[in-house]
């Protein structure tokens, strides 16, 4: 910590303070997330009575002569919650629009970040400020009409529609993103493709694409991410059909006024949360890059 | 929307070409662009436009007629006392969220790039509200914040029983829990991403002021918020657009704007008008009002960033 700074008494408290802050506002974040998991292995009595413990067996006094049991559920809640709001298929639903919104939205910003990458004629500029515009107009702003759309276009309550609509929302930040990247591709790589009389598409799909994986990657993440984890267009637009809606849609119907079961609940929430986290693991430090660079160079 | 954003240049760094490289003009390029020009227009461009339009119709729900009634959805709005509260409740959102956010989550940002003890499993938690969706952020805090949930515990262990309260019930405290989970969320992710960004900060930097006796607080006040001002600018900017326009998911699964309206924000209000309370043209009137808010607070943001160069 102390790479440069000399010590005073002063400074070695604000030192420790600062330290105590960061740690407790860790606690602050990973306690909700504890509380979350543990809550998926108790039953409504267990949660209530012992927020924060372990889910284990436990016997305790409630008043003298009385006493209560509690029995460990196992993965209870969660078969509960699987079935309850049909999980499996708002799996597969979730999983569906993702891929095809991902495919959607590659196949048309890998052509317009070529584009842009390389060509610097009035039109390309134009659209280049475009997109650059679009990062700023939140997807929001245009949800009651979009269901208007999806409506006039016979798409209602149809996962193509989002699969569809996702990719716009997607696109400038996307677009973005792979322009800068082709930048950075040297032209010298194209010009013997050039002099065998290769076409724009060859140098695209035989000299671009290959060279802007890592940029390809980028997005794909990035995008995968935020499919899944739609919640309000996914809502309007698949929300009352179970056989369409997403898992982020089925999952708020756990909640039950006045009689929710929050072990339930909370499983549930995990279950929704596995994929992401599986990712995350599986792939952590070029996640931690793709997600730090949609927002710093977005 | 284009016309006032396009005045000045572009916020971030990410549009400046490299100067000075020679591009060849890509005949026909442009065609390669434009299928994707194309989609944007058809399901977000045309959208945003349709929405003016629908701000001037009578239309009682999605699928019946419509009627033009001119700008009385507007007037309607002025005598709306739901409508006043939702921008109140906006407006305080805004005022607590991104004051406490953006010092907080630069500082820790800053922290995060000295590399303290302990920094990895620091970054792997605040990364976490990054990747994880509103319904289960929402949900976690539905559980958190329920009359026996896990707030209530904490204060029931540590002998403040008198606090504890069934907090998105209670008026007076409905409108802070959404606050909550926005800085509960914001603060560790952006404070990655402020990292990230200080990053590039050269080590000599701050090694040439802790010479001239600059402490922890100094360095991070004059020399790293200086080299990162635009990117603070730019969260800003963005934790802002955020706050203002995504809060109708959390609302609605959080507290559902209750209660009496204690917690409906505005964007919370957009949604409920048009897919519960059916009136669509009054929800696009409200809509316009809330891009309208979101283009001149994007502006104001930007003037009080740039005016102390």
């Amino acid at each position: 910590m102390n790479r440069f700074v000399r010590s005073s008494p002063v400074s070695l408290v604000l030192r420790w303070l600062s330290h105590s802050l960061v740690w407790f506002y860790a606690v602050l974040l990973a306690a909700p997330l504890y509380y979350l998991i543990s809550a998926s292995f108790k039953d409504n009595n267990q949660i209530f009575l012992r927020p924060f413990h372990l889910p284990q067996r436990e016997i305790f006094v409630t008043r003298p002569g009385n006493y209560r049991e509690f029995e460990p559920l196992g993965f209870q809640n969660y078969s509960e919650a699987w079935g309850d709001v049909f999980l499996g298929q708002a799996l597969i639903n979730s999983f569906v629009v993702t891929v095809g919104a991902l495919i959607v939205t590659l196949a048309l910003c890998i052509p317009a970040s070529y584009a842009l990458a390389r060509s610097s004629g009035r039109v390309v500029r134009a659209m280049e400020r475009y997109f650059s515009v679009g990062l700023l107009i939140p997807g929001f702003a245009a949800l009651v009409p979009a269901v208007l759309l999806a409506i006039e276009l016979g798409l209602f309550q149809t996962r193509l529609f989002l699969v569809l609509a996702y990719p716009a929302g997607a696109l400038p930040l996307s677009i973005i993103l792979l322009t800068q990247f082709m930048r950075t591709i040297p032209r010298e790589l194209e010009e013997s493709a050039v002099v065998d009389g290769a076409g724009q598409f060859d140098i695209l799909w035989r000299i671009y694409v290959p060279l802007a994986r890592p940029g390809i990657a980028t997005v794909t993440i990035l995008n995968v991410l935020g499919f899944w984890n739609e919640f309000l267009y996914a809502l309007v637009i698949t929300g009352i059909n179970r056989n369409v809606r997403t898992i982020q849609v089925a999952i708020p119907n756990l909640v039950v006024q006045g009689t929710t079961e929050f072990g339930v609940l909370a499983a549930g929430t995990v279950i929704s949360i596995i994929p992401v986290y599986v990712m995350y693991v599986l792939m952590q430090r070029r996640m931690e890059s793709a997600l730090t660079e949609g927002a710093v160079k977005g | 929307m284009t016309s006032t954003l396009d005045e000045s240049p572009p916020p971030t760094g990410s549009l400046v070409r490299p100067s000075g490289r020679k591009r060849p003009r890509g005949g026909g390029l442009w065609g390669y662009s434009f299928p994707a020009a194309f989609w944007y227009a058809l399901f977000t461009v045309g959208p945003l436009f349709a929405m003016f339009y629908l701000s001037t119709q009578s239309w009682p729900g999605l699928l019946s007629d419509q009627e033009w009634v001119g700008l009385d959805n507007f007037r309607r709005m002025w005598d709306d006392p739901l409508f006043w509260r939702a921008a109140r409740n906006t407006g305080k959102q805004l005022i607590v969220a991104i004051p406490v956010m953006i010092p907080l989550s630069f500082m820790l940002g800053y922290y995060l790039t000295l590399k303290p003890r302990g920094h990895r499993l620091l970054r792997v938690l605040f990364f976490t509200p990054g990747l994880i969706s509103i319904t289960a952020k929402s949900m976690v805090f539905f559980a958190m914040f329920a009359p026996n949930g896990g707030v209530n515990g904490v204060l029931d262990a540590v002998g403040l029983e008198e606090l504890t309260r069934s907090w998105t019930a209670n008026p007076s405290t409905a409108l802070w829990t959404i606050v909550a989970v926005d800085l509960w969320s914001g603060i560790g992710w952006t404070a990655v991403l402020f990292a990230a960004r200080l990053a590039s900060v050269p080590d000599e930097v701050y090694e040439a002021a802790s010479l001239d006796g600059a402490g922890h607080m100094r360095m991070m006040y004059s020399v790293a918020y200086p080299m990162a001002k635009d990117f603070v600018g730019v969260m800003t900017m963005l934790q802002f657009l955020w706050t203002m326009f995504n809060s109708a998911a959390i609302v609605l699964l959080l507290t559902d704007g209750g209660p009496a309206g204690r917690s409906t924000t505005l964007s919370y209000y957009v949604y409920e008008r048009a897919f519960i309370a059916q009136q669509v043209g009054y929800s696009q009137a409200i809509g316009v009002v809330l891009l309208v808010l979101g283009i001149v607070g994007l502006v104001v943001i930007r003037r009080l960033i740039r005016q102390d160069f």
